[in-house]
């Protein structure tokens, strides 16, 4: 069949048609005889993204028998989807559509009209040449399971398995310990924001119990995860007993928490167990149960150190959650112990929640004491410091209390493995995009929240809980299909050599070897497209469906010619 | 002889520059210069990718085959990507082919990577000014025409 390429020029009102020579350029087209036996039909449109537009562009591909269409319009983040979509209630294929970026690209950046319209047909001619060399392609939908693994039973894993179950999606709570609540269920409300009653972690511990659309797993790791957004296939074993459960889901949220720094020997922290010395987590704990402040001798301390930013400069960055920690601590402290005089020994003082800076002014007006320091060590409950000036010091404290940078859990490394999800130089999973797309991972379906992710307080841990839960409802719709992206990567099985350069660049870990044949083979389901295994593979056996070489190649000629 | 002919009348040379631009950010900042009414020269001419990985040596060589007198790649700044790190990537084949310019007696300078994120509309406009200006300076691409195809 000789092709038959229908060409629509938008005018966009005077943003193209004012800018360039319309009725020249579409002379020229008509008349343009470089891509060999092909019909074009070449036209112009006041707004062809407005509905008379659409309806005027659907009646000439259906009236006209179209077999492919080049737009020259605005740019396709503006409008690719609308001709698309127009495409699609036709007999033309939507892939066998080209929309040209003549108004950003082109009227919009260059001002002299001659060279505007004559930039405009080499685009719209290599839009014609490309468009004569791209493919057929077909979307189909698969069906999807709405359930979500959460992967930690902290307050973000809860709150998310919360807000999900609110909508009555099907939950399951995987904790690798004995209870759910995570650190913050050992703080028994510590006064942090979300948390003023003690009972705060108890109460959503008893309604996630008691939700018949949460089912929980306790002392359980996740251990083997197959699978793609919408059809998940998890294995999770109770540490226990050693039973293998079975579980399917549509998503996956990673709860998983944060560990605290540990102080080493070489980096100055020298004190044995025996030691009155805390980290924030001991002495949280210590007062939010009520007991006495006392030492291990049984004694009340007179004198409190506080020691800031510990890990910090071994680890390269701010926790940014340990000073608010530490001043609610002094000021807890003050509070019930007027007499204990504290000392702060602070390197920058970071404060970033609402309140933070109240709850400093309150330190510093109760008599905390606070020192500028570069560094600090320890020996025993000796804080040795070099204050800013130079000079070095020691001084004695009966107790010590260390504010710990918080790091990566230890189950990091092995969840990133299972769930092929990436960590960033912290060590902490890393964002699809840190600004625009902060809870979701590279991996579609999979969730980081809470300080999986990165040190982050309990309130900020739950709000991205809820962002998650909220993606995971819009995106994963009970009884509706997903598509997944069809401009995808194919191998060409008889040039693969099954090198398998391609499996290591890939990251979405799409593509997988077949043993047997001696080949790579992509998932579609899971690649995106980006075309990155493209450059890898030294036999030209890759192929990206919708950026092929021979598309890209036309587009060149025309640009050139 | 006919390189020398062609850079003594350099003053009148319009050289054709190729832009491989990544969909998700340098792609949007042309837009943003679009939007933002800057000068781009009608010279430079933009092919979309979805990612700067996409580009691999044969596109890049068989363009400049094909006669094009400057290559600019442009995707997100490291750290930025869409597809994670396939900037990376890009990055790496892109020293290697450099090499590989030389021994073909192409200017490695006729190529160049450069990031780009979707909110540098100005930037980019300088960057295509920039490098569009460089390499009509340095004239049209050595190549004969009868080693084009």
């Amino acid at each position: 069949m000789k092709a038959k390429v229908g060409v629509y020029v938008c005018e966009c009102g005077p943003n193209i048609a004012g800018k360039t020579d319309l009725d020249e350029i579409i002379t020229y087209l008509s008349e343009f005889r470089g891509f060999g036996d092909v019909e074009l039909v070449v036209r112009k449109y006041g707004f062809l993204c407005s509905n008379q537009g659409k309806e005027y562009l659907e009646k000439e591909i259906r009236d006209l028998g179209l077999t492919h269409l080049v737009v020259g319009a605005c740019s396709p983040r503006d409008h690719d989807s609308t001709f698309k979509d127009v495409c699609g209630k036709t007999q033309l294929n939507p892939y066998l559509y080209k929309i040209i970026n003549i108004r950003e690209h082109c009227t919009w950046v260059i001002d002299d009209m001659d060279k505007a319209t004559e930039k405009a047909k080499s685009y719209l001619r290599a839009g014609i040449a490309r468009v004569l060399y791209q493919s057929e392609l077909f979307e189909s939908p698969i069906d999807v399971n709405p359930d979500v693994l959460v992967i930690g039973g902290g307050v973000a894993g809860m709150e998310a398995a919360l807000a999900l179950a609110g909508e009555n999606r099907s939950v399951t709570i995987v904790e690798k310990n004995d209870t759910l609540g995570g650190r913050a269920g050992k703080l028994r409300g510590f006064s942090f924001q979300e948390f003023n009653k003690p009972e705060q972690v108890e109460k959503l511990i008893e309604t996630i119990l008691g939700n018949p659309c949460i089912n929980v797993f306790l002392d359980s790791e996740v251990t083997s995860v197959i699978g793609f957004l919408g059809n998940f296939e998890i294995e999770h074993v109770s540490l226990e007993s050693k039973v293998i459960t079975e579980l399917f889901c549509g998503s996956i949220i990673t709860a998983t928490g944060a560990d605290l720094y540990e102080t080493t020997e070489e980096s100055g922290f020298k004190y044995s167990e025996s030691d009155d010395v805390y980290n924030s987590m001991e002495i949280t704990e210590m007062l939010s149960s009520g007991d006495e402040i006392t030492l291990r001798s049984g004694k009340e301390p007179e004198t409190i150190a506080i020691v800031h930013c510990v890990g910090r400069e071994e680890l390269g960055y701010c926790s940014g959650v340990c000073c608010t920690v530490m001043m609610k601590t002094a000021n807890m402290i003050k509070a019930r112990y007027p007499d204990i005089r504290i000392t702060q020994f602070y390197r920058d003082i970071c404060l970033p929640p609402s309140g933070g800076q109240e709850l400093y002014a309150a330190a510093r007006s109760s008599g905390v004491n606070f020192v500028k320091v570069q560094s600090t060590g320890l020996s025993g409950t000796t804080v040795k410091f070099k204050e800013k000036n130079g000079d070095e010091g020691e001084q004695f404290f009966d107790m010590v209390l260390l504010a710990s940078a918080l790091v990566p859990s230890k189950d990091t490394p092995a969840l990133s493995e299972l769930l092929g999800i990436p960590v960033d130089e912290t060590g902490f999973f890393q964002e699809a995009h840190r600004m625009t797309n902060p809870s979701a991972t590279t991996t579609d379906g999979v969730f980081i929240v809470g300080t999986s992710q990165g040190p982050r307080n309990i309130s900020d841990s739950m709000l991205f809980a809820r962002a998650s839960a909220g993606q995971i409802l819009t995106k994963l719709l009970v009884g509706e299909k997903l598509v997944p992206e069809v401009a995808v990567t194919e191998i060409l099985e008889a040039y693969c050599t099954g090198c398998g350069n391609c499996l290591d660049v890939c990251v979405y870990g799409a593509i997988y070897p077949d043993e047997a044949r001696g080949i790579s083979i992509v998932n579609e389901a899971i690649c995106r497209g980006c075309g990155n295994c493209y450059g890898s593979c030294p036999s030209g056996a890759l192929r990206t469906k919708h950026f092929t070489n021979i598309q890209l190649f036309r587009e060149v000629d025309e640009a050139l010619r | 002889m006919k390189d020398k002919k062609e850079k003594s009348s350099n003053s009148e040379f319009t050289p054709k520059v190729v832009g491989f631009l990544c969909n998700w950010c340098t792609y949007a900042a042309a837009d943003l210069a679009g939007g933002s009414r800057l000068e781009i020269p009608s010279s430079f001419s933009v092919v979309r990718v979805m990612c700067s990985s996409r580009i691999d040596h044969n596109l890049l060589l068989t363009t400049f085959f094909k006669g094009a007198d400057g290559i600019l790649v442009a995707g997100c700044h490291p750290g930025d990507c869409h597809y994670g790190e396939g900037n990376y990537y890009a990055r790496r084949r892109f020293a290697q082919l450099k090499k590989v310019m030389e021994t073909l007696d192409l200017d490695p300078e006729r190529l160049e990577l450069v990031w780009v994120s979707a909110a540098e509309g100005n930037r980019y406009a300088e960057v295509v000014s920039d490098f569009t200006e460089k390499i009509r300076k340095l004239g049209p691409n050595p190549m004969n025409s009868s080693t084009r195809f």
